[in-house]
């Protein structure tokens, strides 16, 4: 409702267009006196705000009022926020108030020429949760790029490690004339370069970490291949370093998550080698209450009791290190801290400067009916059956028939090497390149028979080698020769169970070869 | 005859004559008290359960293929369903296959996987109803090491030696067993040494053994009568180790030649008759049928598997004669779904392999799987003491009077 009374002078149809549209804005308009009174109140001020306001009202009546209010959430106590709202007559501000309703008012006050004072009151509710809404995604972006940044340290910091074995690993092998030494290293890249692929697994879930996404899988396992995992790993680098590294594998089952567990101690070695110079690192066990306490114990220059609390900090290197670019970002121990409280592991530090630091990690015991078997998943007779891994020679000219006898025997575990005719199975034994422990040959090959290349063969290995001939000719005079020689043959098509009890016996218990009933 | 009343024939391949004839005349005796059992109760709606024994002697591949030929073509059975056959290496799985029919046994064979595997829709019918004996290995490295980890045995080292027989069985178990050592926490110091089996000469290789100075010996050859006189030779002049048998040394034979002798010694099975409520009970039932003579640890595979081809028959709507592939697969397919708890644990087949699931070796869970059982030989007079796994192990182990006790190691 307006009040009139002051405009009743003025009669110009301009100035009454003034006033409707001071009416129709939603912003809210006061205009206070030089005398402290209250002289206008828009139409958008009754519309929009809840407060009990009049015409000819007193300043201070006003300000007592605003102080008071139960609608406006102003700052201070009320008798300070009265106060305040009578020393600003007249001066400019701008200041943005909650209301009870959750509505947000910016209210703008602004001095008038006569020595009054005009305010206007305006609803800003939308633009400040649009606001708050941007502020929030700008974080989380930069919360994210902040991750994103961690997580490239951690991969480059964690990637480090096995790839600095298989460098040196790669640099030896070249260079090493010994087979055996040979496969060894071979082997050993195979498991840096597995431990890597752990890695990036692992440094994904520590990404996850941030956003609390990553959920331990509690198995009770053997320790012992874990450390002989962490032995392949790390062994080179403490090699290079000429340090003595030496796990102490505990035979205890315990229960938490494996690969994070790995981590953890992974770290703790990781920095043991890195900040050891002389001396070695000790991996070994303690049983402590229900548990095993995991020791990682290092020979190295010790940490100072005022860095223990902060060592596990992100990022984190101890001050007085004078090659920090050969030291890592500091980021290991925290990994390993993170991983510790997520699993509910306590971990441990005991060090004194200049004798050495001993990390340690404690592990509930498991129970060992539940403990993983590695081979369990893909148990098959390539892996455990009896004839796994024993080599031998195939000799067969037919493509066809020498590719599915060679499937066959693979499925069974048998390391095969085949050879389409004579000089192809010399080329194979020469040098003991190939030491079969078995021969098995087709009867009609080419220009040679089976009987011959078995002789051939024995020749030159020097060895017996028990031999079976396959053949397609079941002529009572072909086959009376081939047993003639004292080899035992089959006939095409041949009968996996034949063959297999054949081989058996033949390996395993020559004697029933002669009163072999198959 | 109606053929709504004409009796199923059900063939089984038991060796009646020969080495094994001890266990095979069980395997005949759980046949007849389950198919007894069952047509007691009505049969295969209202057909009773013929069951016809074929004699596989020696266990040659030629004896199991003959008598499963014979059961096919002259008896027209509807499944073959027995213990086990040694030897026969999967060929008799071919006439099997031929003709569409169900096949369970308990060969035990780590091959039947990879035989299955390769074709499953040809061996849809061929069943394994105990564990491979592959687990036999991780199974006992994984007791050795219960006993070490709860105290209740002290090993004055983590060396363990293997004596393997010279049969397929006996390879692929020393094989597995140190495949497994190292995994937890064992070193083999000795072996896997094949043996020439069968053999009752045993001192040189003990002599080998002695020279490694182990805190276990085991010996994965399985018949019983060579192994009594393995435990004979070993107590002349014992070394100072656990000593495990493999599964020939539950039979009474073993103790019989072995006397005094075998107490002590630890052996295991994956098929064994368990001793709650329900084993006791069919154990009496045994007993009273085929006097106190008969075996009900042994008998009772053939028994369980025969209960449970019935009740997937059952749900199949029937079973299938040679040549009635559908319904053959829908009693494989009853077969392979249901998890049937017996007398000696739980048959539960694996999707891929069809074989027995062993606990606690492979599932953690003993709803799920068939129990390796480890036994000891403690008092002659008494049966054997069942000292692992739980929740079933009814006694504990005790040191055998060779032993010493050690003072305690320190981690």
């Amino acid at each position: 409702m307006r009040d009139t009374s002051d405009r009743r002078s003025v009669d110009d149809e301009k100035l009454d267009a003034i006033w409707a549209g001071l009416d129709a804005t939603d912003d809210g308009i006061f205009v206070w006196s030089a005398e402290r009174a209250l002289v206008f109140i828009n139409e958008g001020f009754r519309r929009n705000w809840d407060l009990p306001v009049r015409i000819g009202m007193d300043y201070e009546e006003y300000a007592s009022l605003i102080a008071h209010s139960q609608e406006w959430m102003i700052p201070g106590e009320p008798d300070e926020r009265f106060q305040n709202t009578l020393n600003d007559f007249g001066v400019a501000t701008d200041a943005d108030y909650e209301c009870a309703s959750g509505h947000i008012v910016h209210v703008r006050q602004r001095p008038s020429a006569p020595g009054g004072m005009v305010v206007t009151f305006t609803d800003v509710t939308a633009i400040k949760r649009n606001e708050r809404e941007l502020r929030e995604a700008k974080e989380a972006a930069e919360a994210m790029d902040e991750a994103k940044s961690r997580f490239l340290r951690a991969a480059n910091h964690d990637l480090r490690q096995p790839l600095a074995s298989l460098k040196i690993l790669i640099y030896s092998c070249v260079r090493e004339q010994d087979d055996e030494k040979r496969a060894e290293m071979l082997h050993a890249m195979g498991v840096a370069t597995s431990i890597m692929e752990d890695l990036l697994g692992a440094l994904l879930q520590i990404g996850q970490l941030d956003a609390g996404r990553v959920q331990p899988r509690i198995t009770s396992f053997q320790l012992s291949e874990l450390f002989e995992r962490l032995h392949i790993q790390f062994n080179h680098q403490a090699s290079e370093k000429g340090l003595r590294l030496r796990f102490v594998a505990p035979s205890k089952t315990v229960a938490t998550d494996r690969a994070l567990l790995e981590r953890i101690l992974s770290n703790f070695v990781g920095n043991a080698i890195r900040f050891t110079e002389l001396g070695g690192v000790l991996v070994g066990c303690r049983k402590e209450g229900h548990g095993l306490r995991i020791d990682v114990l290092d020979t190295g220059r010790g940490i100072r009791q005022e860095d223990f609390g902060r060592i596990f900090e992100e990022f984190y290197r101890v001050t007085d290190n004078n090659q920090i670019q050969k030291k890592g970002l500091g980021l290991g121990l925290n990994i390993a801290k993170r991983l510790a409280d997520l699993l509910e592991l306590p971990i441990g530090l005991r060090s004194e400067v200049g004798r050495g630091s001993t990390f340690s990690v404690w592990v509930p015991l498991g129970n060992i009916w539940h403990s993983d078997i590695s081979a369990e998943v893909d148990i098959s007779e390539t892996v455990a059956g009896e004839f796994a891994g024993i080599p031998m020679l195939l000799i067969e000219d037919d493509d066809f028939l020498r590719e599915s006898m060679t499937q066959l025997l693979r499925r069974w575990g048998i390391d095969v090497h085949a050879a389409a005719n004579e000089d192809e199975a010399l080329e194979l034994v020469e040098d003991g390149a190939v030491a079969p422990r078995m021969i098995i040959a087709d009867y009609n090959l080419e220009v040679r028979t089976g009987p011959d290349v078995i002789a051939a063969i024995r020749a030159r290995t020097g060895e017996d080698t028990p031999a079976i001939i396959v053949t397609a000719d079941a002529e009572p005079r072909v086959i009376a020769g081939i047993r003639d020689a004292g080899i035992p043959v089959l006939i095409k098509p041949v009968s996996p169970p034949r063959l297999r009890v054949m081989m058996h016996n033949l390996l395993f218990e020559p004697d029933l070869l002669k009163s072999a009933d198959i | 005859m109606d053929d709504r009343s004409k009796p199923v024939p059900i063939g089984s391949m038991v060796p009646l004559t020969g080495p094994s004839a001890a266990d095979g005349a069980e395997f005949r005796n759980g046949m007849i008290l389950a198919c007894e059992e069952l047509n007691a109760r009505g049969g295969l709606f209202g057909r009773p359960f013929q069951p016809i024994f074929a004699d596989t002697c020696r266990q040659t591949a030629k004896e199991v293929v003959t008598a499963a030929r014979w059961l096919i073509e002259k008896h027209q059975v509807h499944a073959i369903i027995n213990g086990y056959n040694i030897g026969a290496q999967n060929s008799e799985y071919e006439p099997i296959a031929d003709a569409g029919i169900i096949y369970v046994h308990a060969n035990t064979l780590l091959q039947h996987h990879d035989t299955v595997m390769s074709d499953p829709q040809r061996y849809f019918g061929c069943f394994m109803a105990d564990p491979a004996e592959y687990w036999y290995g991780p199974g006992f490295i994984k007791f050795l090491s219960w006993l070490r980890d709860t105290g209740q045995w002290i090993p004055k080292s983590d060396r363990i030696a293997i004596i393997s027989g010279s049969t397929p069985y006996s390879i692929v178990i020393a094989n597995a067993m140190a495949n497994s050592a190292t995994s937890f926490g064992w070193k083999v110091c000795f072996g896997p040494k094949i043996v020439q089996t069968p053999t009752s000469q045993w001192r040189d290789v003990i002599e080998e053994v002695r020279a490694t100075d182990p805190a276990v010996l085991a010996n994965t050859h399985f018949y019983a009568g060579d192994l009594a006189y393995f435990q004979r030779q070993f107590v002349e002049n014992p070394i100072d180790c656990l000593v495990y048998l493999q599964y020939g040394a539950v039979h009474r034979t073993f103790t019989d030649i072995a006397q005094e002798a075998s107490v002590g010694v630890i052996v295991s099975s994956i098929v064994g008759l368990l001793r709650d409520e329900m084993g006791k009970r069919f154990e009496e039932r045994y007993t009273a049928r085929f006097g106190s003579g008969s075996t009900a640890s042994i008998g009772c595979q053939s028994y369980s598997n025969m209960h449970h081809y019935a009740v997937a028959a059952a749900m199949a709507g029937g079973s299938g004669a040679p040549g009635n592939f559908e319904q053959n697969r829908k009693v494989a397919f009853a077969l392979r779904g249901m998890i049937y708890r017996t007398v000696h644990g739980t048959i539960r087949y694996h999707p891929d392999w069809q074989a027995v699931v062993p606990y606690p070796v492979v599932t953690r869970d003993p709803s799920l799987g068939m129990p390796h059982i480890f036994y000891q030989i403690q008092d002659l007079k008494e049966r054997l003491s069942m000292i692992a796994p739980e929740p079933y192990n009814t006694e504990r182990f005790v040191y055998p009077p060779w032993m010493s006790k050690g003072a305690p190691r320190r981690l």
